[in-house]
């Protein structure tokens, strides 16, 4: 070629393609269309072979550069082989596409080795993978890319994998997530879901846990017995005192669990429902004792009402306790009973 | 191999010899697909196995007193992994590096995959992973020395001469034509 640099404005569009090769080809040419910025030729395949050599030397199309070739699996149909072309004068790509002779059994297609010796290897590649014999092609044996001695053609549809067939594919074979009876599983990733493989949050948290929770509880009653005035201070007593289970709204707990949340998100919203629960009895508390306390006023005057206070709810709360612990033992004493029964 | 395979040694001398022989694994590294990718990583300055006594880049199969193979094993590949391990000097170890070395990984319904380097080699230590990170082949290293450390020379030779190779059974020897 005289001319090695790109030319997009020497390149024929693929309209005009498309008239220069119908004139040339004449009926060998079976069709043409325009998909993803790619022309493709289709042509029987007594004209596969003139097709290439009119691309390569035909000044205005100059597709000088073998691109890929490779086969298709029709079905009924037989087989289909696809070359790709390209022209480094012009910038211009196309596909040749023709339909094999022979069906199933025996497909066989011109070979275009003697037109691009690229030709060669891709060939012999898709001889092995679907079994297409390519006449006039300098040897298609050996096998390239499997073992010598391999039987069948790896890429024909109809070609059995024998560990499927020992073993069928264990889960969905699509990428959604499918169940029983096939309908597709929707899940909306919430935060806490999905903790790592490692379960590496959880370890750390409770480490976390291990450390920290003693300190804070030490703190919160020094603060307790230094300042038992403080309303703050009552309320840190209050949380930091009761055990981590009556922490918990245990209705909101359950029907979270029941839901299909993970234990984490559950705890954490009961433990929210609890607390808004704490601040709806202490308002209802205020109220009873005529008007809101904590003015930020003087201390002394507020400071014997808050005390009283903080007294109330914590007599309030081991009341609370008292109740609940009374109310599982019965609960424990009626499993056994039911179980002794049904033992019995 | 000479006298080591055929007299068991004393177990003071067995020791220093085994603590020598653990920490100056020559390594060749088999190389097929992304695994290999890890291995290199172990190799480098962050992860560093040499600091564990093993030397990647043998200059070849001969050189070398550990494989690693790391990847794809193809039916294809398989005979070269075969005559690459035949090749190495006992007494030789087999790291299986990744899943798709261990049994076929993700390809194990392939129709050019092999299902496995065991099926081809004998493995000492398989290390799981898809790839494993580098610290896995690290403590893959670390399992395969504490082997050495405790093994008897003359019972891992005797081991394998109870899977004779049999010369003229595959082929005709030389000799006969």
């Amino acid at each position: 070629m005289a001319q090695v640099l790109a030319r997009q404005d020497r390149a024929l569009s693929p309209e005009e393609t498309e008239a220069l090769l119908r004139d040339r080809l004449g009926d060998q040419v079976v069709g043409t269309t325009v998909e993803y910025a790619t022309f493709t030729l289709e042509v029987a395949s007594a004209g596969w072979h003139a097709a290439a050599q009119l691309c390569r030397d035909e000044p205005l199309l100059a597709y000088d550069m073998f691109d890929c070739l490779l086969g298709v699996d029709a079905r009924e149909e037989g087989f289909d082989v696809v070359a790709v072309l390209y022209s480094t004068s012009t910038g211009n790509r196309i596909c040749l596409r023709t339909r094999c002779e022979g069906g199933r059994e025996a497909p066989t297609c011109p070979s275009i080795t003697d037109v691009y010796r690229g030709a060669d290897w891709m060939e012999r590649e898709t001889y092995d993978m679907f079994g297409i014999e390519f006449e006039g092609h300098p040897g298609l044996e050996p096998r390239l890319l499997t073992v010598e001695n391999f039987e069948g053609w790896p890429l024909r549809k109809d070609f059995h994998l024998a560990s499927r067939v020992a073993k069928p594919w264990p889960g969905v074979k699509e990428p959604a997530e499918l169940d029983e009876e096939g309908n597709v599983i929707e899940r909306v990733p919430e935060v806490g879901d999905a903790p790592g493989p490692y379960d590496l949050d959880k370890a750390m948290a409770e480490q976390a846990r291990a450390v920290n929770a003693p300190a804070v509880e030490e703190g919160a009653q020094d603060e307790a017995e230094q300042d038992t005035g403080s309303e703050a201070a009552a309320e840190a007593t209050d949380a930091e005192e009761s055990p981590p289970e009556t922490e918990l709204d245990q209705e909101t707990y359950e029907r979270l669990l029941a839901e299909g949340k993970s234990e984490r998100i559950a705890r954490s919203k009961a433990k929210a429902a609890y607390i808004k629960q704490q601040r709806a009895q202490a308002a209802g508390g205020d109220a009873a004792d005529d008007g809101p306390s904590a003015t930020g006023g003087d201390a002394a005057e507020d400071g014997p009402s808050a005390a009283e206070k903080a007294e109330a709810r914590r007599k309030e709360q081991a009341e609370a306790r008292r109740r609940k612990a009374e109310e599982r033992a019965a609960e424990a004493e009626d499993q056994g009973a039911g179980d002794e029964e049904e033992g019995a | 191999m000479g006298v080591m395979d055929q007299v068991e040694l004393p177990k003071p001398i067995r020791y220093v010899f085994n603590w020598g022989r653990k920490y100056s694994l020559w390594c060749f590294n088999f190389g097929l697909a992304c695994c290999a990718i890890e291995f290199i990583a172990a190799s480098t300055s962050r992860h560093d196995f040499i600091r564990h006594g093993v030397i990647p880049f043998a200059h070849g199969p001969r050189q070398a007193d550990l494989l690693v193979v790391s990847g794809t094993l193809t039916d294809k590949m398989a005979p070269s992994v075969k005559r690459l391990y035949e090749e190495m000097p006992e007494p030789k170890y087999v790291i299986s590096f990744g899943s798709c070395a261990n049994c076929g990984g993700p390809y194990w319904d392939s129709y050019s995959v092999t299902k496995g380097v065991d099926q081809v080699i004998p493995v000492d230590v398989y290390v799981p992973g898809c790839p494993p990170r580098p610290e896995a082949l690290l403590d893959g290293i670390i399992a395969l020395q504490g082997m050495i450390q405790n093994e008897s020379l003359k019972e891992r030779i005797a081991g394998r001469r109870l899977d004779p190779i049999t010369l003229g059974a595959d082929a005709p020897l030389a000799l006969e034509n």
